[in-house]
């Protein structure tokens, strides 16, 4: 069985600043592995070159078996080699934003039907059906006709990981999902992904929520200046890290 | 019917002159909008030959004067046309450039370049993680182009376009010096008749007026269905 995701010495600079510098991950079906370390750590960076919304100057990187093929453009910045393949991998890899990233000019069901609609054609009385499951799973159906600038910063983001669901996609990626939101609204966030986790989808979570981290993840890593510092079960991340830094790390986040 | 707006029998004559005058510009908006999302996307594209293109067309259209353009390609380019061709074939060679035409064409290149500015300003004002939500989905770029830049550009830009068409109306008034029957030849034509340029001259007036008033109760509407789903005073 092909692992979900697969990276292998994994380098991203922006300009003179190298970002990651040579990060090996893998992520078998099912795994929730969660990722964090302090600002600047390339935890975001990581996650966005998951599915190419940054392009990684060299490594490998394997979503499914499917190895997506890298280059160099002419004027020498990294480029995918064939945008339809990345657009394809796109689809298999659901993608959650710290800023949420609803579309504002669409209702939300329009905003969760998009994708399945005008991306992958799929017939729009099912996939309104499927919409309308997913958006009383997350528990905002309510809403469903509601514009996005019309809900709470814990609806929009429950109405995108239901957008990003829709695609039924392989592996769910959530970049720092709960850090634009007010305090009393992380709460309906997490119990959406701790939903999602139990129902065994393969997730990769940055994020900043260590509680979510420990109880949740099949694995955690930690990321330092690029690198990762450490990596394993939350019981020994947490209570038993090799690395100094990220003891400093835990002790200045745990509280 | 139309008794009180007889106007010394040249009143239906003014009415198709204002017809004309409606044409003529909303051809040459559409047009402008054509060229205006043409040259947006030159001025965003990553091609510098396109960026360079629509640079020197913002420059050169903005920086001349509307009626040195219009008399410029009206008698200029029908002359240099006829001089080619004569030069090249040996022959006597005419063109005759419609007034209606070269009237729209030249209006719409002129307010193209001003409409070019406010797109790439309405697409520019668009954020980066709506565009990175669609990219993420799987939306080739020109999908995602024209199904979520395009429909949230227009709300950025109907204010700034609406402020091109209300100019570009009264730019119509040019046309009358290339002969096209609007209604500023019209007015000047019966003004020549029956010497009551008061008359004439305030009728118009109060057409282009009125045009403009329509124009923006229309654009009032206009915006507001753009900015449906955002709340006042957000975004």
């Amino acid at each position: 069985m092909n692992a979900a995701i697969d990276i292998e010495d994994l380098h991203k600079r922006f300009g003179a600043l190298e970002v990651l510098k040579g990060i090996d991950l893998r992520a078998q079906n099912g795994d929730v592995i969660s990722i964090i370390g302090s600002s600047g750590s390339g935890k975001s960076t990581l996650l966005r070159c998951i599915n190419l919304l940054e392009v990684p100057d060299s490594g490998r990187l394997t979503v499914g078996g499917e190895t997506i093929g890298l280059g160099v453009n002419r004027k020498g910045e990294p480029t995918a080699l064939d945008q339809t393949q990345v657009d394809r991998i796109r689809t298999r890899l659901g993608m959650v934003f710290q800023n949420f990233n609803l579309w504002t000019h669409m209702t939300v069901l329009q905003n969760v039907m998009e994708a399945p609609v005008h991306v992958l054609g799929r017939p729009k009385q099912e996939v309104r059906d499927l919409s309308m499951a997913l958006l009383e799973k997350v528990g905002i159906a309510d809403k469903a006709d509601g514009y996005p600038d019309h809900l709470s910063g814990g609806q929009q983001q429950r109405a995108a990981i239901a957008r990003a669901l829709a695609m039924e996609p392989e592996v769910m990626l959530f970049d720092e999902p709960t850090s634009a939101l007010d305090p009393e609204l992380v709460g309906e966030v997490l119990v959406v992904m701790r939903d999602l986790a139990a129902e065994g989808r393969t997730m990769i979570v940055v994020t900043h929520e260590m509680g979510f981290a420990r109880e949740v993840s099949s694995e955690v890593v930690f990321l330092h200046e690029g690198k990762v510092e450490e990596q394993g079960t939350p019981e020994q991340v947490f209570e038993n890290p090799g690395s100094d830094r990220c003891r400093q790390f835990l002790a200045s986040n745990l509280n | 019917m139309f008794d009180f707006f007889d106007l010394y029998g040249y009143g239906p004559s003014l009415l198709r002159g204002l017809w004309m005058t409606i044409a003529v510009a909303s051809a040459a908006m559409v047009v402008a909008i054509a060229m205006g999302l043409l040259g947006a996307a030159a001025k965003l594209s990553d091609s510098r030959t396109a960026r360079t293109l629509a640079g020197a067309y913002t420059t050169i259209v903005r920086g001349i004067p509307e009626i040195v353009l219009l008399l410029l390609v009206y008698w200029g380019t029908q002359q240099l046309i006829q001089d080619l061709g004569s030069a090249i074939t040996g022959r006597d060679v005419r063109v005759d450039f419609s007034p209606f035409r070269a009237g729209v064409m030249t209006l719409g290149v002129i307010y193209g370049a001003f409409a070019t500015e406010v797109f790439r300003g309405a697409l520019a004002a668009i954020s980066r993680g709506q565009i990175e939500a669609a990219r993420a989905a799987g939306m080739s770029p020109l999908k995602t182009f024209f199904r979520i830049q395009m429909p949230q550009m227009w709300r950025f830009a109907l204010p700034g376009l609406g402020n091109v068409w209300l100019v570009l109306t009264k730019g119509t008034a040019l046309v009358s010096l290339i002969h096209l029957s609007e209604l500023m030849r019209q007015t000047n034509i019966a003004v020549g008749a029956t010497k009551k340029p008061f008359t004439f001259y305030a009728v118009a007036a109060g057409c282009y007026l009125c045009i403009t008033i329509v124009s923006m109760i229309a654009i009032h509407f206009l915006e507001r269905r753009a900015n449906r789903g955002i709340r006042a005073g957000v975004g």
